[in-house]
């Protein structure tokens, strides 16, 4: 990914906290998150962020509170003009 | 050979609330069954990730209403005419035992407020179908009764090509897209139950994957049924919701059951102007009502909650994060009280999956039994013909389940195919090469058919604007064997990007052929904006002939298997 930069990282794991535990890389549905198994001296890498669903079953999930997620400003403050998303007029 | 070879009865593809519905009564029936699911768990969900809050069913509790017969008599009204009234009657009645069934698996349907079943009305049915309770656990029991009946459950694997010999399904192709394993699966039977089509569309944040139903649903069940030769119908039809600006996320049935208003932006509350149900009309209703508000200039539209009793507001609050568990971290971050405010709604991104409508599904058209067009193919939940939310995909997928067990005992033993290895190896050349390809990337490649879903096959068509979606997603389609995927989740996606463009096309080709508008801006059709009662009581049939898109039409008062032609 070039853009990998300016891509927006909704899950995050506060290192402090987490145990390492493997139930985020789990329960994800989208395969976003990749932590090596049986290893608890590696964190999870959210490895494709922009795929995030904001569903937050990671942050249901994670037994001591390590997640938060985090909404990018295009979803918390939308500007998109619905009429936009109505189709194009091409009669 | 570079592939695992696997030998199961009954091959689901798909681990959500249909699939594991209908792997129960197959394993309860003693045949093996092998589940393909893309995800790592399967307490969950398919098409809302979370738990559940609502769950539509006849109780048999006393009042006609609640009795089988009275709503399978306003099916028809439901979906404007355009239903397998066969296949949704055995669905409506077999409703109280899967209910029961389910409790006995653990689930709890009871509001602990009552201890009783808390029932709401909303989305036009007409009494109050739904229950309203902390499903939170729901799949989670689902779940657990296939592994407790020793259901195989093969995860983050992904079905992409059915194998079939003289005309009948004998297994898939699949791939684990974390260890690159291949399968070829030989099954008597297979069960798809792999959702709906999400991903379809632009949507007002812009980012494909904030989508209401799952964005990991992209329609590789009706992809692979299609290319294997089944009939798809009611594809010209598309869904959309209302979700606060910004978030697609589920949440409307909680608002209208509730008493929620929709009010434009001159604080008018417009509903009744287009239902005399108001907020409790069907889905599909709510959405054109505001729709047509915005292209009328009156929006922003809102949500208000503010007249409701604070016991109710509670209840709203304390039960926001069933269905989407992020939803009041999004209110929070926007700093905004639905309590004190009125919310800020747009219309969702598209999908493919029931129109907006109860028992109107859009995918492999199947009968009774569950069972498609093509002979040992079953299907169940959001990509079948009849679809009803969670509650179809647990009863549709029941039947599925019992269906194919009762399919695969008549088959008495009878020998499969072997494996053709130059089909399985083919399948998987063409996989393989999206890694090394140097075409666009699946990403850029998806966009385009976002484009031209939102722009031309959208919630206002005509020929022209369809004519330009059908060569547009044509010739995107001689791009697709040079898409890239940078690694084996990519590939994955990859594979979901196609089943996006041919289901794009699909609803294209049924959209131009259906040559009238039906049920709101599900499918509106400018240059024919009236519905037709005379000519357009009819199913539209998409089908693969010699790689062309072939479609046919049938009579929808009668069952849709009345035109299956199955083994021949």
């Amino acid at each position: 990914m070039s853009e990998e930069k300016k891509v927006h990282n909704p899950i995050k794991i506060d290192p402090e906290v987490c145990v390492k535990c493997n139930l985020c890389d789990w329960i994800c549905p989208g395969d976003l998150i990749y932590k090596k198994e049986d290893d608890r001296t590696t964190l999870p890498d959210v490895k494709y962020p922009d795929e995030c669903w904001y569903c937050g079953l990671c942050q249901s999930i994670c037994p001591v509170d390590a997640i938060e997620i985090i909404f990018p400003e295009e979803m918390i403050n939308c500007k998109t003009d619905v009429r936009s998303l109505l189709g194009k007029d091409v009669e | 050979m570079s592939w695992t070879e696997l030998e199961t009865d009954v091959l689901v593809i798909g681990g959500g609330v249909a699939g594991c519905m209908a792997a129960v009564p197959a394993l309860e029936s003693g045949l093996q069954v092998t589940i393909l699911e893309k995800g790592k768990v399967l307490d969950h969900c398919g098409s809302v990730g979370c738990g559940v809050d609502h769950y539509l069913t006849i109780m048999d509790s006393g009042p006609e209403w609640d009795t089988p017969e009275f709503l399978i008599k306003h099916v028809p009204e439901l979906t404007d005419g355009i239903v397998d009234l066969e296949v949704t009657s055995k669905l409506i009645h077999q409703m109280p035992r899967v209910l029961k069934k389910i409790e006995s698996f653990g689930v709890n349907f009871k509001d602990p407020r009552f201890n009783d079943y808390y029932r709401l009305k909303s989305f036009g049915l007409p009494g109050t179908y739904h229950i309203n309770f902390d499903g939170t656990e729901f799949k989670k029991h689902i779940g657990q009764q296939v592994r407790k009946l020793k259901g195989k459950v093969l995860t983050r694997t992904m079905g992409v090509h059915l194998l079939e010999k003289d005309n009948k399904v004998y297994g898939a192709v699949a791939f684990n897209f974390r260890t690159g394993e291949w399968y070829a699966i030989k099954a008597k039977s297979v069960v798809m139950a792999a959702g709906e089509v999400n991903r379809l569309s632009k949507n007002a944040s812009g980012m494909p994957f904030d989508s209401w139903h799952c964005p990991f649903n992209t329609g590789d069940a009706h992809r692979m049924a299609f290319d294997a030769g089944a009939i798809l119908t009611n594809m010209e039809f598309v869904e959309t919701t209302l979700t606060p600006k910004g978030f697609s996320a589920q949440g409307l049935n909680a608002l209208v059951s509730e008493g929620a208003h929709f009010v434009n932006k001159q604080g008018e509350r417009f509903m009744f102007k287009y239902d005399e149900k108001g907020e409790n009309a069907r889905r599909a209703v709510i959405a054109d009502a505001v729709i047509n508000e915005y292209l009328l200039g009156n929006g922003p539209i809102y949500a208000d909650c503010r007249h409701l009793p604070s016991d109710v507001l509670d209840h709203m609050e304390a039960t926001l994060q069933i269905d989407r568990y992020t939803m009041p971290a999004f209110y929070e971050q926007k700093a905004l009280k639905f309590r004190d405010e009125p919310v800020e709604v747009s219309i969702s991104e598209l999908s493919i999956r029931r129109s907006g409508v109860y028992f109107r599904g859009s995918g492999l058209a199947v009968d009774t039994e569950g069972h498609s067009s093509k002979e040992n193919l079953f299907a169940a939940g959001d990509c079948a013909s009849v679809s009803g939310g969670i509650a179809g995909a647990a009863v549709l997928g029941h039947i599925s389940g019992e269906g194919v067990s009762a399919h695969v005992k008549k088959m008495n033993g009878s020998k499969l195919p072997e494996f053709d290895a130059d089909e399985i190896s083919r399948i998987k050349n063409e996989n393989e090469h999206h890694l090394v390809a140097s075409g666009l990337n699946w990403r850029a490649f998806e966009d385009k058919t976002r484009e031209i879903v939102s722009d031309y096959i959208g919630v206002r068509r005509s020929s022209k604007s369809l004519e330009l979606a059908m060569q547009t997603l044509a010739s995107l389609a001689n791009e697709e064997s040079e898409m890239k995927a940078d690694d084996l989740h990519g590939l994955m996606r990859v594979n979901e990007t196609k089943s996006i463009r041919l289901s794009a096309e699909v609803m294209a080709n049924a959209a131009m052929a259906r040559t009238e508008s039906r049920t709101g801006s599900s499918h509106f059709r400018s240059d024919f904006p009236e519905t037709n009662e005379t000519d357009w009581k009819k199913f539209v049939l998409v089908s693969k002939n010699e790689e062309q898109m072939n479609i046919n039409y049938s009579d929808a008062s009668e069952s849709l298997a009345s035109v299956f032609d199955r083994g021949k």
